[in-house]
């Protein structure tokens, strides 16, 4: 259980605060409702841009990242589809320093030519040395348009291509600051040797003076529901077969999330799980199997992915899959079963309490999702699900005409091709 | 109104507390280190074994016979330690270095005597199935394919080779046929050597009560197991390299990686407090004279960074990054620059009162929650034989170390014939 206090400056800007004395570390982090979905289809890879121009310097503050490690404090952020998440860590003694430097950049940033500059290229280093200098590293931007068709879904974080972000200008980046930076767009959580009374003087200080903004409402495009079924087969020089199957899924805070995720479980968390026991272990198909769900807050995607052994046709790999998602449409899943994946999902999510900072980082997301106090309740929804529920969720999410497939061919390995 | 242009006033504690672990002595011998920390009922528990790939016979037995320790045990196969693991919803892991062999054991405390029931017969009467050694042969060749098509992955094995030599144990690495030349009985002879109670220290941490201890005394602490073993394997005495420059090709690849470096002092050598900080200048934080110069400056790289790794018997400074393929030779050229400016230039009052800051920082936050605490308390008993004193005299230094010292260490750790620098790349941009 953890204790959670909240309130909201007159700004908009929401603050939480959860007390913890058994760390000398505050972790202070920011989360903005802003992420990949809000881009221009044209500009994409801009709201993680924007991060990178984030610790650019301030209108009063020329150096970010200086001022924090002069205080012992360690900083870093991410952006994905739905959100863009600062944090900090810092000596309990040193607080303050956060709030100076959070407060500033959100009223107003620099906007520096030099920054956007080298920060461009950084992105595009960034962008080679995830998505194209890795094996299977582009796999994403093969997938999501694939995918979706119109949502903003359809592209990744890092953007469709570089050349989106080698164009930035300056304009865009001060257009988009204003439109989606703001207290009323943010959420602020403080974990650590702290109290509520502390944090709402420290937020009133630095955070109260800076106005609310405009933010237009979020109206994204949506995505027409799939008709039937997607095949793309790319060759890439990589030593080995992979088969990537993705289903469109519920929303986050859809009912059917949580039994959703429970199916992802049941077929891959763990060394136990069935496409480990069956796939790998019992049939020797694959080398490695997975499956998941992305998490997003809109309609996100349930995941399969398997990289094949040499033996192994995409045709038998495929249909090995399917056979497993069809039990789990045709057959009720056992007591047993059920409950180890539910325990197993409440271990994961103690551990991830256990951690300070991730802990700091659960309660804004679970605020930005709607309420802090819900991330309290989580274990129980989990726990809820029941064997019938498992089977009707299953059905709906694995159809053909539901799913995207992906062939990426090993060159070098023509023989077992597709048939 | 508020004055946005200074920042607030901050304070550096002036004494930082450690938290000790508690150290009991178990009745077989063992050595257990406690740390009661935190609010969730949730406990690790972590068994370090000097069984690292420097005592293996043949590459890859180490590694092999920590993974396969989980594949099947007297009385239950893979697949029912699997199942239980995970219907505990616990998470056993392994993982090897060059000195240690190490498995980890995440647990809700509700189920910590179920789950140490399995880890018991895990770690103490493991049986290397055939037909799982076979799966564990495939998989791991196959994903090893994988790995050496990555830059960095060619870079770093090219670096340490040339550190210590391909044939040292700190200098090794396995290649893909090695996973098929592995032998059940090798696996066997490794665990009953190396796998054993006189080989182990076991930290224990999270929300510990009495419970939580006296089950891990019932299945670890009562009676010795695994061999007495006095088992002395030959190191092979550490010798300078002599080839310097190495670069592995990669035609298609994008970006090149880099890795510049040295053997270290160990940690226990009087200037390696002050190389701590040195490294802190050059390359060990976002803020850092290479992270500015090459990425905040040139856009070169999206990271960089320097790092002294701790080995049982030295430490190695490594530099590593990965850039444009286009911008090789530039950052190169860069990483010298400021390798040499270190020598020549005293570093200023603010920019080492900043690092000094930072560093503390940093020690403060190897104490943020129960895990971090047992990271650093293993990481003490691990090289300097659990001395705290190592943390006050690593603050003492942090505090205290001048320019003029520091300039000093440049000048003898980093002088340019001593690195050895590897490049994995595109040969079209480095002829």
């Amino acid at each position: 259980m953890i204790e959670i206090e909240k309130f909201c400056l007159d700004n908009g800007l929401r603050v939480i605060v959860h007390n913890d004395n058994s760390t000398p570390i505050v972790s202070f982090n920011l989360l903005y409702d802003v992420g990949s979905k809000d881009e221009n289809p044209n500009r994409t890879g801009f709201a993680h841009l924007f991060e990178h121009l984030m610790f650019g310097g301030s209108a009063n503050i020329p150096v970010f990242d200086e001022h924090l490690e002069r205080t012992g404090g360690e900083n870093n952020a991410f952006t994905n589809n739905d959100f863009t998440n600062y944090y900090i860590t810092i000596p309990k003694e040193n607080l303050e320093t956060a709030f100076w430097l959070d407060s500033d950049r959100m009223m107003s940033l620099a906007f520096s030519k030099k920054s956007l500059d080298v920060q461009r290229n950084v992105v595009v280093e960034e962008f080679n040395q995830r998505y194209l200098n890795q094996p299977y590293g582009d796999v994403w931007l093969l997938l999501r348009p694939l995918a979706y068709t119109m949502h903003p879904y359809g592209w990744p974080t890092i953007g469709k291509n570089v050349d989106h972000i080698k164009n930035v200008t300056l304009t865009d980046v001060k257009e988009f600051f204003y439109k989606h930076y703001a207290p009323n767009n943010a959420i602020l959580s403080v974990t650590g040797p702290v109290n509520t009374k502390e944090i709402m003087n420290l937020s009133k200080k630095w955070f109260g003076e800076i106005d609310k903004r405009p933010i237009a409402l979020r109206n994204l495009p949506k995505e027409p529901k799939q008709l039937e079924s997607r095949k793309l087969e790319v060759e890439r020089d990589v030593p080995f077969n992979s088969i990537y199957k993705v289903f469109h899924m519920n929303s986050r805070k859809h009912e059917d999330f949580q039994a959703t995720d429970l199916i992802s479980d049941l077929l891959s968390n763990g060394k136990s799980s069935r496409l480990y026991q069956k796939l790998v272990k019992e049939h020797n198909l694959f080398s490695d199997i997975n499956a998941y769900i992305t998490g997003d807050i809109e309609e996100g995607l349930f995941v399969i992915t398997g990289r094949l052994f040499k033996d192994t046709t995409f045709k038998i790999a495929e249909m090995a899959i399917n056979n497993e998602l069809e039990s789990i449409k045709n057959t009720s899943i056992d007591g047993y079963e059920l409950e180890k994946v539910k325990n197993k999902f409440e271990s994961n999510f103690k551990f991830g309490e256990a951690n300070p900072l991730d802990k700091a980082m659960n309660i804004a997301f679970y605020e930005l999702l709607g309420n802090a106090n819900e991330i309290n309740l989580e274990v129980e929804k989990y726990r809820e699900v029941s064997a019938e529920k498992v089977k009707a969720v299953a059905s709906k999410i694995f159809t053909e005409t539901n799913c995207s497939t992906l062939y990426y061919k090993a060159k070098s390995n023509g023989s077992s091709s597709a048939e | 109104m508020l004055n946005r242009k200074s920042p607030p006033t901050r304070q550096i504690p002036n004494k930082i507390n450690i938290t000790k672990a508690e150290e009991i002595t178990l009745s077989n011998g063992v050595r257990l280190l406690v740390i009661d920390v935190g609010s969730e009922d949730v406990c690790r528990l972590d068994f370090n074994f000097f069984a690292g790939s420097r005592y293996q016979q043949k590459r890859i037995e180490s590694r092999a016979t920590l993974a396969m320790l989980t594949e099947g045990t007297a009385g239950l196969t893979s697949h029912q330690i699997a199942e239980k693991f995970d219907y505990y919803g616990s998470f056993c892991e392994h993982a090897t270095d060059r000195d240690f062999g190490k498995v980890t054991l995440l647990s809700l405390n509700k189920y910590l005597d179920q789950s140490l029931q399995v880890l018991e017969k895990v770690i103490k009467r493991p049986s290397f199935p055939e037909k799982e050694l076979e799966t564990y042969r495939i998989k791991g060749k196959q994903s090893l394919i994988v790995e050496l098509e990555k830059v960095t992955t060619l870079a770093r094995q090219d670096f340490f080779k040339g550190l210590f030599g391909n044939t040292h144990p700190y200098g090794v690495y396995a290649e893909p046929q090695d996973y098929l030349d592995l032998q059940r009985n090798h696996l066997i002879d490794f665990h009953h050597k190396f796998i054993t109670a006189n080989r182990c220290t076991i930290v224990l941490s999270g929300k510990i009560g009495n419970d939580e201890l006296n089950t891990v005394i019932k299945h670890f602490g009562e009676s010795n197991w695994g061999a007495e073993s006095t088992v002395l394997v030959d190191f092979p005495t550490i010798s300078t390299p002599v080839q310097k420059k190495f670069f592995s090709l990669k035609a298609d690849a994008v970006q090149s990686a880099i890795r510049i470096g040295r053997q270290l002092v160990d940690r226990k050598h009087p200037d390696y407090c002050g190389l701590v900080v040195l490294n802190t200048i050059l390359g060990g934080y976002f803020g850092s004279r290479l992270m500015k110069n090459i990425r905040e400056d040139k856009g070169y790289t999206y990271g960089i960074s320097s790092s002294i790794l701790t080995l049982k018997e030295l430490c190695v400074l490594v530099i590593g990054t990965e850039v444009g393929a286009e911008f090789t030779f530039p950052a190169l050229k860069e990483i010298y620059a400021e390798i040499d400016r270190l020598k020549v230039e005293p570093v200023s009052e603010a920019e080492l009162d900043l690092v000094r800051n930072y560093l503390l920082g940093e020690l403060l936050r190897s104490f943020d929650g129960a895990f971090a605490i047992a990271d650093s308390i293993t990481s003490l008993f691990e090289y300097n034989d659990l001395d705290y004193h190592f943390f006050e005299k690593t603050i003492e230094t942090i505090k205290t170390i001048t320019p003029e010292q520091l300039m000093n260490l440049a000048n003898v750790y980093l002088r340019s014939n001593d690195l050895t620098e590897c490049v994995a790349g595109p040969v079209s941009n480095l002829n």
